[in-house]
């Protein structure tokens, strides 16, 4: 038997058993993968993450009303900036590895390309970050779910959440990678922190006259109360945000690629041939992917820079970038008000804060009850949006049919009332009669501008009477002067039915401010 | 030619001079096993940064936020302090001699008094909110801390407890906490303050003296 007769069949046997093993087991970068999951140090952090969060971020979203805008506004501001303090100094961490352990050229004879162990263990460290972060969103969000009664997760301020934790953990990775030793990680969490916070700071003081590259700060003050009840939010300004930040992850992965050009470049032996380091005959592939990549994040982050630069404020109080702004979202979103009229006095408000509508009922009736069958009286009391024009509207009394309007920012002289009444339900209760008071007895309308003026000496006194025949008591503290105190317990001392009358006489005169404390009854 | 002038002992120095010489070689030996220069060095960042903060007004000048970017960078420092703790050779040096637990305590105490020079010097000549009498709280309290968690998690991840305690009291800061155990939220002349951050620093500095910081877990990862 020669050689060439040899049976077929016996080489075919391993070749199968040989694919059924490379079925059977996963690839090579899956294990590798799956070693760094079990050996990353981010699990140990995890429960200090975890506590952290709970301090920092869900107790302030607790803080505020179950507004999907206003809650989702925590993940930027609050998680992220946990978040930015260990995904910054944990990525240090893992990729200051090799340099820590002084493995950096043992590692260099194996035949994987140091980019791609690089990748692998900033992959285990991204992995847990954002699964760890995703699952803070869950909760953040599981909880707005049980609580809202109006509207839908807004899905940008994940996005910008993590495209945030992201963006610190490969700077904190390349430090590592470049700077390796055992004070990189603190150090670069303590850089990650002062540089978000010296963004917010910029941000909280930015306006359209002054420059808007500071929008590209995630952190800023939280929205309005009513943002995106009653118009979309534009999604102009967490795109850009996106882009800058997934500009500098993506800059930076290309930069890890060239790490081993760029060490051997910084060496002294090799100083002065940047080309000779460049153009090396293997891996040249894997340079050009790489420097591909810096040139697509410097150029996305740019994009980015200088769209913010464009940003204006658009009318529902947030920030519109024109070559991102589509004007479909600025169409009102539709809703039938939530209402109640027990006592005759109707009551309506968005359905997104329908929570607050019998604590309304309960703090506007009985003022509604002892103003009742007066000349101009509102019928009702309605919420409208907090925005208009780009300017915030003041509540008043709209005419034909006469109501009372407010928003949920501003009632008469209070302000961010629908924040919530958890801390003071008296207050908030007050805040709300003085508010409709302020509007019957100077019979202001609704308007967009700055706030309103105070009252009159006797439309003071007058509505300090009324608030204390209603059991409340005047929260305006210019209300302390000698005369004008002793009008109002003069009229809040009189019959109902006296009150009424000398009102219905007399409204007119008050209102106009020709009627002195000294001549009230 | 006998052996006797073999067998004889080498003359011995001075006594006090040996003493002395030989004990500054063993605490040199033992800052720089623990990269105490670099930690200096990564001090004096952390102070440099300071400065650039209140120069450039990263941070507010009043209101609750004045603190936060201080209270970072303090933070920062006293992670550093928490990390120079750790010792390239663990068990082995536990045998090797009966100084160790004083060295250490002398290293913790010495880089927590050039930490607050420094942050001190870095805030020279710029308006730092609460002084450095809150600075110095800080970050012996926080180091307090950092050299606890040492223990536990070992230094190279010490940092890691200290920056959760920072991020809870931005948190404090903001909510105008009043318990004492958030003393980077309180007053300069708050005893309760003072006697939590002291009882934090001299636990840590007595557990890191006895015990030494953990020597697999940190290094583990």
């Amino acid at each position: 038997m020669s050689i060439m007769s040899t049976p077929r069949l016996a080489p075919t046997r391993p070749a199968r058993s040989l694919l059924a093993r490379s079925l059977q087991t996963p690839p090579r970068s899956a294990r590798a993968l799956r070693l760094e999951f079990k050996r990353n140090a981010v699990p140990y952090v995890l429960p200090l993450l975890a506590a952290v969060f709970y301090f920092n971020a869900v107790r302030t979203a607790d803080g505020f009303p179950p507004v999907w805008t206003l809650r989702a506004s925590t993940i930027p501001d609050q998680m992220l900036f946990e978040f930015t303090a260990f995904a910054g100094g944990l990525a240090a961490w893992a990729g200051s590895r090799d340099g820590r352990r002084k493995t950096v050229d043992l590692v260099a004879a194996t035949p994987r390309p140091a980019w791609a162990r690089q990748g692998i263990a900033l992959a285990g460290s991204l992995g847990w970050l954002l699964l760890a972060y995703l699952a803070g969103v869950a909760v953040l969000y599981v909880q707005t779910a049980l609580q809202a009664t109006w509207g839908g997760p807004p899905l940008w301020p994940v996005f910008v959440g993590a495209a945030g934790v992201t963006a610190v953990a490969v700077i904190g990775f390349t430090c590592g990678v470049f700077f390796p030793g055992r004070f990189t990680a603190p150090l670069v969490a303590i850089g990650v922190l002062v540089l978000y916070q010296t963004g917010f700071r910029e941000a909280l003081g930015v306006t359209a006259t002054s420059g808007t590259y500071a929008l590209l700060s995630p952190a800023t003050n939280p929205p309005g109360v009513d943002a995106g009840v009653y118009h979309h939010a534009a999604p102009d300004l967490s795109i850009v945000q996106v882009m800058f930040m997934g500009g500098i992850a993506v800059a930076l992965v290309g930069v890890l690629g060239l790490a081993p050009e760029l060490r051997q470049l910084a060496s002294a032996r090799s100083l002065g041939s940047p080309r000779a380091a460049l153009a090396r005959g293997d891996g040249w592939l894997l340079r050009a992917v790489a420097v591909i990549l810096v040139g697509s994040g410097v150029a996305a982050s740019s994009t980015a820079f200088a769209l913010a630069g464009t940003a204006k404020p658009d009318a529902a109080g947030g920030w519109e970038i024109p070559a991102l702004h589509s004007a479909a979202g600025d169409r009102s979103v539709p809703a039938t008000q939530d209402c109640t009229s027990s006592s005759g006095f109707q009551i309506c408000v968005h359905p997104a804060f329908g929570f607050y509508l019998d604590a309304l009922a309960a703090a506007l009736d009985p003022v509604a009850a002892e103003i009742a069958g007066l000349p101009g009286v509102p019928a009702g009391a309605r919420e409208v949006a907090s925005v208009s024009g780009g300017q915030d509207v003041q509540s008043g009394i709209a005419a034909n049919p006469a109501v009372f309007e407010f928003t949920a920012e501003h009632v008469g002289t209070m302000f961010g009332q629908f924040l919530g009444n958890g801390q003071d339900p008296v207050g908030w209760r007050e805040g709300f009669q003085q508010g409709l008071l302020d509007a019957f007895l100077t019979g202001r309308a609704p308007h967009a501008g700055p706030g309103p003026a105070p009252l009159g000496p006797a439309q003071q006194a007058v509505e300090d009477a009324l608030l204390t025949a209603v059991r409340s008591r005047p929260l305006n503290p210019g209300a302390t002067s000698a005369g004008l105190s002793a009008a109002a317990q003069r009229f809040a001392a009189l019959p109902a039915s006296a009150r009424r009358a000398w009102l219905a006489a007399l409204l007119a005169a008050l209102r106009a401010g020709t009627i002195t404390p000294a001549q009230i009854p | 030619m006998t052996a006797a002038e073999v067998l004889k002992p080498p003359p011995a120095p001075a006594g006090a001079a040996w003493r002395g010489r030989y004990g500054l070689r063993l605490v040199w030996l033992h800052l720089r096993s623990r990269r105490v220069p670099s930690g200096i060095l990564a001090l004096a960042v952390c102070g440099a940064l300071l400065h650039v903060a209140l120069h450039w007004h990263w941070a507010f000048n009043s209101g609750p936020y004045a603190q936060q970017v201080p209270l970072i960078i303090e933070a920062g420092a006293a992670t550093v302090i928490a990390v120079t703790a750790h010792s390239p050779f663990g068990e082995t040096e536990r045998s090797a001699g009966r100084w160790l637990p004083y060295l250490r305590l002398l290293a913790a105490i010495g880089m927590c008094g050039l930490a607050i020079a420094l942050l001190q010097l870095g805030a020279a000549g710029q308006s730092l909110n609460e002084g450095i009498v809150v600075l110095a709280r800080n970050v012996v309290g926080i180091t307090g801390i950092g050299l606890l968690c040492s223990v536990v998690t070992g230094a190279l991840l010490a940092w890691t407890l200290p920056m959760g305690y920072m991020l809870f009291c931005q948190y404090a800061l903001l909510q105008s906490w009043t318990a004492p155990w958030t003393w980077p939220v309180r007053p300069p002349a708050d005893r309760g303050a003072w006697i939590c951050a002291c009882a934090v620093a001299a636990a840590g500095l007595l557990l890191f003296t006895v015990r030494g910081p953990r020597s697999r877990l940190g290094d583990a990862s």
